[in-house]
């Protein structure tokens, strides 16, 4: 999840009341941010990736002046005080990152940006980049002074040689072609940004970069400083739900403080008008909704109380509320949403918990039950069960034969780099752990494989399969058959078994089992050549039955056996 | 079983003494405040000395005996000394060669055939010259011999030694300079009765009794006359191991059946699943960073396939936004993105156990229905005491006709009570697929408030493509934390375990 360290003391000041650290932690505990540590002054929360507002300053400070009854509703949105910046989208950037929206905010009468908020809004800014920008691949953002820069603004794709600046971490100017080659941020980013021969630019009327998006400002008009006056908020991307978001999301750092805002005019190359990203949201929520996630049924005016102490803006009408939301809160799909903050600011109490109303009869699985029944078997046989993994080892995958078992594209490492098809590959791994145990050695498991399919929707077909393997002085084939041979009988079935040739067995004792035609078992004495890959200096029986194809075929069976007569 | 015993015992103590135990016993009550030692004991009774001791040591760790151990000092001739003692001291060899030597004067020369050379030798000779008898000079003459009857002290000396008698110390440190005499050390153990063992009734039964029963004791019906000696059943037995069940899989049919009893049906899934059903289905964006390679685990060599195309086209319209096909309005706003079909088919590992309620839900089950799932999932994460590949997920849904948060809340409550907490509080939490998502906290008497219980009602835009016209409420407990605290682990590979050691209990 998500992280932000804020300062406990300007969340209050943004409050607007003291806050005492205990109180603020509880008060959080009851939202969608927790503090999960900080010292003194630093709190270090983390929040839910639907709520990145309450991982900010501003928002938990919007957030807590709710639930405190110090201000409700939805937060104020003065204009900007200040005229129309206008925006020209260049067609060129239409195959790389074809999406630009931009807010102008501006500070209370005789105020200016100062170091905390352009802190906050600097490591938000990045906090955006890596959660709902994709690391800048969806969205990214930029901040520049306005009062530096003289609009109209240009964003378009440039021949690399056309381009120079001094970024924004430098004092000399550069070419492009030397930033992309070599700035740390330009090898991070640079391929959002640059096609094979030119690179994206936003530029203002004087021809001056102010950013190679997503990449970097530039220092000359792109850096804003504590002292700043007005600010022009601007995004790009590849997703224009994502460009609206993270810049509606950034504009809360200045909404919560008394800043004026209002958005750019977008000239996009067909003409359409860029949507705004500062719209307050607006959403029914049906008051049946309501009364069927709640669980009751809530007095219009404590449902207006409790809505406007989530900060929204409330009107009753037919069947339910008008709701308008702070643009900030992109988490608002719809209705639901809605209610689920009714809920938060009611509080969530474990005592309003109640068993289902009506009732239903539990059973396991048929397959599951199956499976118990095998396992009590095997137990009462002297195996001691195994819970192994599924994902195995590629050296054990090779050592056992089990050519077929599927390999991870992205292992997180050897040991863990294929999907068993067979149990053996557990059971070989458990002898190995185990040499310095002595022997006998009973060892089983039931539990899944998974193997190749074409008929499985996923390419890959989970089967359930018992396995065991006896390693002693006298452990032969015929030790293993008589094993697998019991078990089918107990379960009601007679197998047949047939010679086979399986992997990581001697040849000549290795015998598949089928019943009505279906191969239901494997039975071998294990290869000296994998006992001694293992270390294991005694010979070894394995056999394996695969419960899933053994269920399949005597269902019909047991279901005859169980049928309740009719007369 | 062992016949042996190292502990007191309760009122059938007399009944477990052997037989030569008891013959001791009955021995010692017949002495009276006195110590008896083990030689005269076996003599009294007849017996080996170490048949003796055996019993006598046994019946001290059964508490019923007593044993003083004295040591003494012993001192003995050397065998130098017993030579001496048979053929005389080497100073009365050559007192009685000078008597009888022609003008009492021995040469040097004759001293061999005296049998006195090296030290011998001289000692004699300065025994003799110290008590001036001896004259300076050589050859070796008389002086002033003593009288042909006197008894040099080192021979008094020398027999009382022998004999165990008295004797002078200062000549006795002079013979053992000498090596013909020596000093031991002997213990002696002197035993008693306890006071138990001296109040003991010893049973005058005097049939044989009878240690294992053997076939051989069956087959001939020898037992009939003789008794069994009663074992000491508190006494230390063989440490037995065997298969017993998994302590993972056996808690998880115990936490499975708490589920039963609240009325869920048991359903699996696939492990190999389509991301449509790991997440798709599930209304989570295509981009979603919990998707990413660095989160999901993939493999190669398979293709899989998409849906059906009706379902596929109802999930693609909640996410875009856009209205179920045949609806005039939208679900719910979407998340704005153009859907890729293509990417519905691939494989991955379930990262949820929430596919198989996806795919539960899809197979339209009639309201009212409660289903749970408890099995594996994948996910990449480096594996380390908190962090394993492989990890335990129950799922579960509630869905009906009035079913509500409340519900969701209530089957919280009584999983917590069945696992015998019960404490529960709630925060507000966040699940793409949920809404509203409660985490539900319960507090261990030990670790505090831990996250147990993540829940919440499935979005209209989960429900409504796979034509669940009911509400649902659904919860994802992450079952590896709470069998790790419930079996006292602290490492997350402990569960997968294979070691025969630990798994037989091997290890106590």
């Amino acid at each position: 999840m998500p992280k932000a360290t804020l300062s406990a003391r300007r969340v209050a000041r943004l409050v607007g009341r003291d806050l005492p650290r205990h109180e603020l932690e509880e008060l959080l505990f009851a939202s969608k941010s927790q503090v999960e540590g900080g010292e003194g002054d630093a709190l270090e929360v983390e929040g839910t990736a639907d709520r990145l507002d309450l991982l900010t300053e501003s928002g938990i400070a919007l957030h807590l002046q709710g639930v405190l009854g110090v201000a409700t509703g939805l937060p104020a949105a003065p204009a900007a005080r200040h005229g129309e910046v206008v925006a020209e989208v260049d067609a060129s950037v239409s195959p790389l990152r074809p999406h630009l929206a931009g807010v102008v905010v501006t500070p209370p009468e005789g105020a200016a940006v100062d170091a905390d908020l352009l802190d906050e809004a600097i490591r938000f800014q990045e906090l955006l980049h890596g959660t709902i920008g994709l690391d800048r691949r969806l969205s990214s953002l930029g901040i520049y002074p306005l009062e530096r820069i003289r609009p109209p603004i240009r964003y378009a794709l440039e021949p690399l040689g056309q381009v120079r600046f001094v970024p924004l971490d430098g004092v000399d100017e550069t070419s492009a072609e030397a930033f992309f080659a070599g700035h740390r941020l330009a090898l991070a980013y640079g391929s959002l940004g640059r096609s094979l021969a030119g690179c994206l630019t936003l530029r203002d009327a004087t021809g001056a970069v102010l950013s190679l998006p997503p990449v970097l400002n530039g220092r000359t008009k792109g850096e804003a400083r504590p002292g700043d006056g007005a600010l022009l908020l601007e995004a790009t991307g590849t997703r224009q739900s994502r460009v609206l978001d993270a810049l509606a999301l950034l504009t809360l750092l200045f909404a919560a403080r008394g800043w004026g805002a209002t958005p750019i005019t977008v000239r996009t190359p067909d003409g359409a008008p860029g949507p705004s990203a500062i719209a307050p949201r607006r959403l029914h929520l049906p008051s049946a909704t309501l009364t069927a996630l709640s669980g009751e049924s809530l007095a219009s005016g404590e449902v207006e109380t409790l809505l406007e102490r989530a900060r929204f803006s409330v009107r009753a009408e037919a069947r339910g509320w008008r709701i308008e939301a702070a643009p900030w809160r992109v988490d608002l799909h719809g209705p639901v949403d809605v209610a689920e903050d009714l809920l938060i600011a009611r509080g969530l109490r474990a005592e309003t918990g109640l068993l289902p109303p009506a009732a239903t009869r539990g059973a396991r699985s048929d397959a599951d039950r199956f499976r118990a029944r095998v396992s009590s078997l095997l137990l009462g046989l002297g195996f001691t069960p195994l819970y192994t993994t599924v994902l195995v080892s590629e050296r054990l995958v090779v050592a056992t034969g089990r050519d077929r078992a599927l390999a991870l594209t992205n292992p997180v490492s050897e040991q863990f780099a294929r999907l068993r098809d067979s149990l053996v590959v557990a059971l070989a791994a458990a002898l190995e752990h185990n040499v310095r145990h002595g022997y006998p050695q009973r060892l089983s498991e039931v539990g899944p494989v998974v193997v190749p399919s074409t008929a499985a929707e996923s390419g890959g077909e989970t089967r359930y399969h018992a396995g065991l393997v006896l390693a002693e002085e006298r452990a032969g084939f015929a030790t293993g058959a008589a094993l697998v041979d019991y078990l089918m009988r107990t379960l009601g079935a007679v197998g047949v078994r047939e010679p086979a040739s399986l992997p990581g067995t001697i040849p000549g004792r290795a015998a598949v089992v089928r019943l009505a035609g279906v191969t239901v078992g494997e039975v071998g004495e294990l290869a000296p050549a994998l006992l001694e890959e293992l270390s294991v200096p005694v010979p070894a029986v394995w056999a394996e039955v695969d419960l899933t194809a053994l269920e399949l075929l005597l269902a019909p069976v047991r279901a005859a056996a169980t049928a309740v007569p009719r007369s | 079983m062992t016949d042996g015993g190292a502990e007191p015992s309760d009122g059938t103590l007399e009944l477990q003494l052997s037989e030569p135990e008891r013959r001791v016993v009955r021995t010692l009550q017949g002495v009276e405040d006195a110590l008896v030692e083990e030689g005269e004991l076996a003599d009294r009774l007849g017996l080996p000395l170490e048949a003796v001791r055996g019993s006598l040591q046994r019946l001290r760790s059964k508490q019923l005996a007593v044993v003083e151990e004295e040591t003494r000092e012993h001192r003995r001739l050397t065998p130098r000394g017993d030579e001496a003692l048979a053929n005389g001291l080497p100073e009365r060899r050559l007192l009685e060669a000078l008597r009888s030597a022609e003008g009492h004067a021995v040469p040097p020369e004759a001293f061999p055939a005296l049998g006195l050379e090296g030290e011998e030798r001289s000692a004699a000779i300065g025994i003799l010259r110290r008590r001036g008898w001896l004259a300076e000079g050589v050859p070796f003459r008389l002086r002033a011999p003593p009288a042909a009857d006197a008894v040099l002290p080192e021979e008094t000396a020398l027999r009382a030694v022998a004999e165990g008698t008295e004797v002078d110390a200062t000549t006795f440190q002079a013979l053992r300079r000498r090596g013909l005499v020596a000093v031991d050390h002997r213990s002696t153990k002197r035993w008693a009765l306890s006071e138990q063992g001296a109040q003991l009734v010893v049973p005058t039964d005097e049939r044989p009794l009878l240690g294992p029963l053997t076939p051989e004791l069956l087959r001939t019906g020898a037992w009939h006359d003789a008794a069994f000696r009663p074992y000491d059943v508190r006494a230390a037995v063989p440490f037995v191991t065997g298969a017993r069940p998994h302590p993972y899989l056996a808690w998880v049919r115990e936490f499975e059946e708490i589920l039963l009893g609240l009325g869920f049906l048991e359903a699996e899934g696939p492990l190999l699943e389509t991301e449509f059903w790991n997440a798709d289905a599930l209304y989570m964006p295509q981009e979603h960073p919990a998707r990413s390679i660095h989160d999901v685990l993939t493999v190669r060599g398979v293709t899989g396939r998409g849906p059906d195309r009706d379902l596929l086209e109802r999930v693609a319209a909640v996410h875009e936004g856009r209205p179920l096909p045949g609806e005039p309005e939208p679900v719910g706003a979407g998340w704005r993105y153009p859907y890729d079909r293509s990417v519905a088919a691939r494989p991955v590992l379930r990262s949820q156990t929430t596919a198989v309620s996806a795919r539960f839900l899809a197979g339209r089950p009639t309201p009212p229905f409660r289903m749970f799932c408890l099995d594996r999932n994948f996910r990449y994460d480096p594996v380390d005491p908190t962090h394993h590949v492989e990890f335990g997920q129950c799922e579960g849904v509630l869905g009906g006709e009035g079913i509500t948060i409340r519900h969701l809340i209530g089957v919280f409550r009584a999983v917590a009570e069945a696992i015998g907490i019960h404490e529960l509080r709630l925060r507000p939490s966040y699940f793409p697929f949920t809404e509203p998502s409660v985490e539900g906290y319960v507090r261990h008497p030990r670790l505090g408030w831990i996250e147990v219980f993540p829940g919440g009602m499935f979005r209209p835009e989960v429900l409504r493509p796979l034509g669940v016209e009911v509400p649902v409420a659904a919860w994802g407990i992450g079952v590896t934390r709470l069998a790790m605290v419930a079996l006292g682990l602290s490492d997350i590979r402990d569960l997968y375990d294979d070691d025969l050691a630990h798994l037989t209990g091997r290890e106590g």
